[in-house]
């Protein structure tokens, strides 16, 4: 038949195409990973403590820490460049920057216009009481302090029967329950009480199609996570 | 599949068991297809639109079983006629989606390769630690989608010739045309992770069109049949011969002296009425009850005949409007 040989021919292609080009799949159309290979890398950072911190004189936190061990991997030398998301975005999707850090979630609105990459962090802001105190069976009534201006603050206020005590800083808070990042939870003596308020799956994100720059750092970045905690712990959380 | 009523002989009955089980068969595969490939869809267009080819590909399997048992019912008060049509509803259906679908992935493809958009393919991990990039287990999942359903197309499609039923026909063929889908989407795939970006909405552009043209003939085919438009064989290549032949037999009858037939198909059965000019009024009655029992022994396709006498025939203009 027809059909059989023109099948025949084209898997025959293909195999053909996939054993000459090996393990050079996945390549990038515009050679992201070539071009920053022992150049420069163009980062896009925007402050999200303790992802990303701005203050100092150069750009600091985990995802920065990390950023910098890419690039080491890579003999990259790391341009950093600070912006609004909505302005490092814009320029990522014209391939003026290589990578934009600062806080983004698997949650991301901005899936369209940049490559996200898979999440290498989960963190998620949990009520939490004082070590010593007993846990609440239920946490109807309880007074909890949570960070005012944030996620947490209006979903504990919707979606649970506690009541919200909104503060400027709950690392600050004492003997009260807190809704506070669990990363904190050793550092401020605090533990779980199982109410979780939200879940964030902490990415990065790379230019559209660049998918050999996207596998080599998400290669990175499954090999680099179990460092996170530590990186977390050496952030001063203020 | 047994008593109520037979509209089939025994040897096409059998024909029509084997179909009924090739059919369940390719619900069962396709949907495990549907859902292996929605797992590895990513953000490749050629994956989504071979995803939704796939997800398409249901709708005649699901309209033949359906039909297959809807169309066996006796006609009733409420539908004199039976429930033959339904085959011709359900076509009508099935061929309207694949052509709003096909559509619609035309336009997102199209617009994609416009707007240059470059589809980014992450790595993922399937089973233990080691990372794999998403376009080998696409890959894979093409493979599991296409091979399988150029096998069954093969298997599907005499049968649908025997039973003269064009939706199992519609079926196979789409099944046979489904290596085109797989190596076109599995082209874009490979063209993403080589580098070329556009292969990708290329490919689903090229997979898209093939959608639509089969939509779009299928549409014809479902109005042809509910305007009642001359019957045809099984692949609409041409005119079936048998209302010719019934009029010719009527023809040959010595009472006759001129006969005229038109036969509708519903489903896979033939209806219709055949108007005589008899040389007389003896025994008309009778004459015309034994031509009926001669002409519906003659195929099995022929369901239902009503030969009226009338005194002379006014044939219609042979070519009609479309002349198709």
């Amino acid at each position: 038949m027809r059909n059989n040989r023109a099948m025949r021919s084209l898997l025959a292609a293909a195999v053909a195409v996939l054993l000459l080009a090996g393990c050079g799949i996945p390549r990038d159309p515009e050679s992201t990973l070539d071009r920053v290979s022992g150049g420069t890398l163009r980062v896009g950072v925007t402050e999200s403590d303790p992802w990303t911190r701005l203050d100092g004189e150069q750009p600091a936190g985990v995802e920065v820490e990390l950023v910098r061990r890419f690039a080491g991997e890579l003999g990259a030398t790391v341009q950093w460049v600070q912006g609004s998301e909505a302005d490092l975005i814009a320029a990522l999707e014209v391939r003026e920057l290589d990578l934009v850090v600062g806080g983004l979630t698997a949650d991301t609105p901005w899936q369209a216009k940049a490559a996200i990459t898979r999440s290498f962090a989960t963190t998620r802001v949990v009520v939490a009481v004082p070590a010593g105190a007993p846990l609440p069976a239920d946490i109807a009534g309880v007074r909890v302090a949570v960070e005012a201006g944030t996620d947490a603050a209006g979903v504990l206020e919707d979606k649970t029967d506690a009541v919200a005590v909104r503060v400027q800083d709950v690392t600050k808070v004492r003997n009260s329950a807190v809704a506070v990042d669990d990363w904190l939870l050793d550092r401020l003596a605090l533990r779980d009480t199982g109410v979780h308020l939200s879940k964030s799956k902490h990415v990065m994100a790379t230019p559209l199609g660049e998918n050999a720059f996207l596998a080599r750092l998400e290669r990175f970045l499954i090999a680099r996570q179990g460092e996170v905690p530590a990186l977390l712990d050496a952030e001063d959380g203020s | 599949v047994s008593d109520e009523h037979h509209e089939l002989p025994p040897d096409k009955h059998r024909l029509l068991v084997k179909a009924v089980k090739l059919e369940w068969f390719s619900i069962v595969y396709l949907i495990s297809a549907v859902v292996l490939l929605y797992f590895a869809l990513g953000s490749s267009q050629a994956m989504k639109a071979a995803w939704v080819e796939d997800i398409l590909g249901l709708t005649p399997p699901i309209a033949f079983l359906i039909a297959s048992r809807v169309r066996r019912r006796a006609p009733n008060r409420k539908f004199p006629y039976g429930y033959h049509r339904v085959t011709s509803v359900a076509y009508l259906c099935a061929s309207v989606a694949l052509l709003a679908l096909g559509a619609f992935i035309l336009y997102d493809s199209v617009s994609k390769l416009l707007k240059f958009e470059h589809p980014p393919i992450d790595l993922v991990k399937p089973i233990g630690d080691e990372p794999v990039w998403l376009g080998w287990l696409m890959l894979g999942a093409l493979a599991y989608s296409t091979v399988p359903q150029v096998l069954l197309g093969r298997l599907k499609q005499p049968l649908a010739k025997g039973l003269h039923d064009k939706v199992l026909f519609a079926d196979a063929e789409m099944n046979r045309a489904d290596w085109m889908t797989g190596a076109a989407a599995m082209a874009g795939v490979v063209g993403i992770g080589l580098g070329l970006w556009w292969a990708d909405s290329v490919a689903a552009s090229i997979i898209s069109l093939d959608i639509v043209r089969d939509g779009a003939g299928n549409l014809k085919v479902a109005v042809d049949d509910l305007m009642d438009k001359e019957p045809t064989v099984v692949d609409h290549s041409r005119a079936d011969p048998l209302p010719r032949r019934v009029e010719h037999e009527l023809r040959a009858l010595d009472w006759v002296k001129d006969a005229e037939v038109r036969l509708r198909e519903q489903g896979h059965v033939f209806i219709g009425e055949a108007f005589v000019v008899p040389t007389g009024d003896d025994d008309l009655v009778a004459r015309i009850d034994r031509a009926n029992q001669h002409l519906l022994d003659l195929d099995w396709r022929l369901h239902e005949l009503v030969i009226t006498p009338v005194p002379e025939i006014v044939r219609p203009d042979p070519g009609g409007q479309d002349g198709a």
